[in-house]
């Protein structure tokens, strides 16, 4: 019997809108609509997603093709604080992995982008200067350009014969004497210096601080020639360095020596071989020491020797010796000013240093925060990837810095001369050594391609930063800003804003398209589409999969739905190749009551399917508010009243069941409207008479046959006397004006005015 | 001394100087004119920091925006720099505006203008300059509200100005 009563009802709904087509196009005046292609939101993105193959898998894994090449480094290293200019040879071991053959190798000197004929100022479509400092303006305007760039004095072969090579800009090709096979090495050597620029100048991610006594801050990068990346996917990533989108780098080991002043303090990539040597006795203990120190962090140079040691003025000089495993880049910073703290932390058994070090003028922040930010760093972005594989994390204080090299980091944060500082200036320190040390797992480990995809690590870093921070301090970060600080830029002014997945170089709005959009719909996803349950293991399987090789971002969209058994392709359409934005609003809500006499749209169906009033099924039906066929008393009346629905609960069900059933007394027509480009989930707050809240959240899917407006009936014991869309904020909805019914015939502003006078 | 005044001028050519920043250089001014009250009501939304910036150079001194540094009278020193930065033609007519408050939110503050008494709106010009000076990629966008009438003017360097005929 029920059973039957159910197919009789779908039978005419069915019908019913079958018929509905019908009649529609027939009253549509015949014009042949033009065909088109699948336009539909929610298809996949085989149009945009490469084909996979043996490198790079279906699935988002790397391939049982996958090859990487290794390139180890044997470096010396000179700098001369006295010129301002760093001497460097090198010994380069390249080994072929891939199996293709090679017949010349590309190298990055990125050093000359600072060149005095370098094309990046060239490109520059920019008006005149607000002002010109006296440096600025002989720059610009003098013909004294910064000397920078590099000098390459050789490059030799193993036996000291001197190697052909040609410099595009800021690309050396090195001719092989012979192809390089397939499993075979390549060992070269290049000598080169170059003078270091002033970074509060002519900017720069390394370069030096001068301080008012003379004194040096030197944070080195970018600082020798580096192999470029020969991958699966691009062959050789040789596209120019204009100074903007970052680096591409193979893996490998680096041994590096490092002469400096006498009276330096250094650290760098990699750990310290001769730490007696370049420590006082009471440092190196003191060093040693700190490796127990879980807790809090202790001096190593302690703010007295540090003071003391920017008083004087070294000629003499000590060679610092480091070894780097399996790192893609190396960098250090040096300079007599330095303090250095340290604190160990303990990631699941394994401990890790957490150094910071940092000028005088750091502090009151740098030794209240600064190394406990980067322990909070490194433990919360193992929990959310995997465990920190390098012994140290450092963090370097450097004015109007925020830059990032494996194990090492340069950032920005400095109190008033008078110590004090604010919230802000707080927050801001904090939130970069929190983005600059993730940045070790992304891109430095989890080794994506920064010069053609910005998003890949500035974005998911900066996604796994909003996590972080919330746990170093909730009252400082709040979670609640996000996704909603994206609006402003996706309701803007759409000749600014590109795709997400366009080249770092060439986007307007740099921060925004490349780090606080994808971040915030990684935040989206994860608190609202997937779950963090959900997410959190295919994100830890993507981070687990490309750890130590080089991801696309088509090996992120694939392996986060392939590891979580959710269809993602419309966000990453929308989201990540648009520049679409998400607007849902709530259109109208109409109010139905419960009626046992047919409504004139049930006498048309019987019409329609040739029976008779009679002949319809036993049936309840909802009349609307606003319909003539409603009639006042209907408001009283409730479902059990009618004796259909009566019988059919007593005839199907036990009692046990029927203590259960609850009839619900309102209903409503709900109508939402998309006047965005984006599909989302609808989540919708319902809010009844008596003050209690639900929540419901219909998922993106729901847009997928009609991508204007959609109608929902949602029924409940109690009257609904407020509906909110989007409640909280989480899906980014641009405008929230039309969020809520009824209406809020208030506007801000007004709000603003009442609340203003009343206060 | 003289070498920290020099870093705080170099500050100025060089807005965009850090790879982390989550920034974009744009304001946005919503304006509602609501016939019944006579009103044109105007919210305007700037970065602190970035005004911030921009004050403490007028000033010469750290205002300490939002903060609980912040200088006592800091009212006073928004509304100058609106009178100077944000000017508003109705029907041909310059008008000045009451500062009904601000608000800080996050990284935002916004300001509550009104102009009153205007019976009948024929056009409506915009003018918004703010932060121009100090930030090279600066845009201020104007989003204009009339009855059913929606406009929305981006505003930049080169092109301060939005007019509105009705």
């Amino acid at each position: 019997m029920k059973k039957l009563f159910f197919i009789a009802i779908s039978l005419f709904l069915i019908s019913s809108s079958l018929i509905a087509q019908e009649v529609e196009e027939k009253t549509e005046p015949k014009k042949e609509k033009e065909g088109h292609y699948n336009i539909n939101k929610f298809r996949q993105l085989h149009q945009e997603l490469p084909t996979p193959n043996k490198e790079h898998t279906a699935s988002g894994a790397p391939g049982y093709e996958y090859t990487q090449q290794q390139v180890d480094y044997k470096m010396d290293i000179i700098l001369d604080d006295e010129n301002q200019k760093l001497f460097g040879e090198e010994t380069i071991t390249y080994h072929n992995n891939s199996k293709d053959v090679l017949e010349y190798l590309w190298v990055q000197l990125d050093q000359n982008m600072r060149a005095p004929n370098s094309k990046t100022p060239d490109i520059e479509g920019e008006g005149p200067g607000v002002l010109y400092t006296p440096g600025n303006f002989t720059k610009s305007f003098m013909g004294k350009p910064f000397p920078g760039g590099f000098n390459i004095q050789h490059v030799k072969d193993i036996n000291g014969n001197a190697i052909g090579y040609m410099i595009n800009q800021t690309m050396m090709r090195i001719d092989l004497p012979k192809p390089l096979a397939s499993g075979e090495k390549f060992i070269f050597n290049i000598k080169w210096w170059y003078n270091i620029n002033n970074y509060m100048v002519d900017r720069g991610r390394s370069g030096y601080e001068s301080f008012p006594d003379g004194n040096k801050l030197y944070v080195i990068a970018q600082f020798f020639p580096r192999l470029a990346v020969y991958n699966n996917v691009e062959g050789w990533q040789n596209m120019q360095f204009w100074g903007r989108s970052e680096f591409a780098l193979e893996f490998g080991n680096y041994q590096v020596s490092i002469t400096t002043p006498k009276d330096h303090i250094l650290n760098a990539t990699g750990v310290i071989q001769n730490p007696k040597e370049v420590f006082t006795k009471e440092q190196y203990k003191r060093y040693s020491e700190a490796k127990n120190s879980f807790d809090n962090p202790v001096f190593i140079v302690t703010p007295q020797e540090a003071l003391e040691a920017e008083k004087g003025k070294e000629t003499k000089t000590k060679t610092w010796k480091f070894y780097a495993e399996n790192v893609r880049d190396f960098g250090f910073a040096s300079s007599r000013k330095f303090i250095w703290d340290a604190m160990a932390v303990d990631i699941n058994g394994k401990t890790v240093m957490a150094y910071s070090l940092y000028p005088k003028e750091g502090n009151p922040l740098w030794e209240e925060h600064s190394t406990r930010v980067v322990a909070n760093t490194l433990k919360v972005y193992s929990e959310h990837t995997f465990d920190y594989p390098y012994p140290h994390a450092t963090s370097i204080n450097a004015q109007r810095q925020g830059m990032e090299y494996p194990m090492i980091c340069w950032n920005y944060g400095r109190p008033g001369p008078d110590g004090k500082y604010t919230e802000r200036t707080k927050s801001g320190m904090i939130g970069v050594i929190t983005h600059e040390v993730g940045h070790n797992f992304f891109p430095m480990i989890v080794n994506s391609d920064e010069r053609q995809w910005t998003w890949m690590d500035e974005g998911i870093n900066s996604f796994v930063e909003i996590l972080a921070e919330y746990k170093y301090d909730s009252e400082l970060f709040p979670m609640s800003k996000y996704p909603k600080n994206i609006t402003g830029y996706m309701a803007g002014d759409q000749s600014r804003i590109a795709p997400i997945m366009s080249q770092g170089d060439n986007v307007f709005n740099f921060g925004s398209n490349a780090y606080a959009k994808p971040a915030a719909g990684l935040f989206i996803l994860r608190q609202t589409i997937m779950g963090p349950e959900l997410f959190d293991h295919a994100f830890k399987t993507y981070a687990k999969r490309w750890k130590f090789k080089h991801p696309t971002p088509a090996d992120f969209f694939r392996t986060m739905e392939d590891a979580s058994a959710m269809d993602l392709d419309w966000f990453w359409r929308g989201w990540f190749y648009t520049t679409g934005y998400n607007d849902i609003g709530i259109k109208e809500v109409k109010k139905y009551h419960v009626t046992d006499k047919p409504t004139q749209q049930a006498k048309d169906l019987a019409t329609r399917y040739g029976i008779t009033i009679d002949q319809l099924p036993p049936a309840l039906y909802l009349v609307s508010e606003d319909s003539d066929e409603f009639t006042e008393d209907l408001k009283n009346k409730k479902a059990e009243d009618y004796s259909i629905l009566n019988n059919y609960i007593e005839e199907n069900f036990t009692p046990e069941e029927k203590a259960d059933l609850k009839a619900p007394k309102y209903f409503y027509e709900l109508k939402f409207e998309k006047p965005g480009d984006l599909v989302m989930p609808i989540i919708v707050e319902f809010e009844y008479e008596d003050g209690t809240k639900e929540r419901k959240q219909y998922p993106a899917q729901i847009w997928r046959l009609n991508d204007d407006e959609v109608t929902k009936v949602f029924h409940s014991s109690k009257a609904i006397t407020k509906i909110t869309v989007d409640p909280d904020e989480q899906t980014a909805d641009v405008d929230l004006t039309n969020n809520s019914w009824p209406k809020n015939t208030e506007t801000k502003f007004e709000q603003f005015k009442k609340n203003q006078i009343k206060g | 001394m003289k070498l920290k005044k020099l870093y705080f001028f170099l500050l100025l050519s060089i807005p965009l100087f850090a790879f982390t920043m989550h920034k974009y250089y744009v304001s946005l001014c919503e304006i509602e004119y609501v016939e019944d009250q006579k009103s044109i009501q105007i919210i305007l939304g700037l970065f602190i920091d970035d005004l911030e910036f921009t004050l403490n150079k007028d000033a010469k001194k750290n205002l300490y925006l939002a903060s609980t540094e912040e200088v006592q009278n800091i009212d006073a020193y928004y509304k100058e720099y609106l009178n100077n930065h944000f000017k508003v033609v109705v029907n041909n007519k310059a008008q000045n505006f009451n500062f009904i408050g601000k608000e800080y939110d996050g990284d935002i503050v916004r300001f509550y203008l009104e102009i009153t008494d205007i019976k009948e709106l024929k056009s409506l010009q915009i003018t918004n300059t703010s932060l121009f000076r100090d930030f090279e990629n600066q845009q201020n966008i104007i989003k204009i509200k009339v009855n059913k009438f929606n406009k929305t003017f981006y505003l930049d360097k080169n092109n301060p100005k939005g007019l509105l005929n009705f």
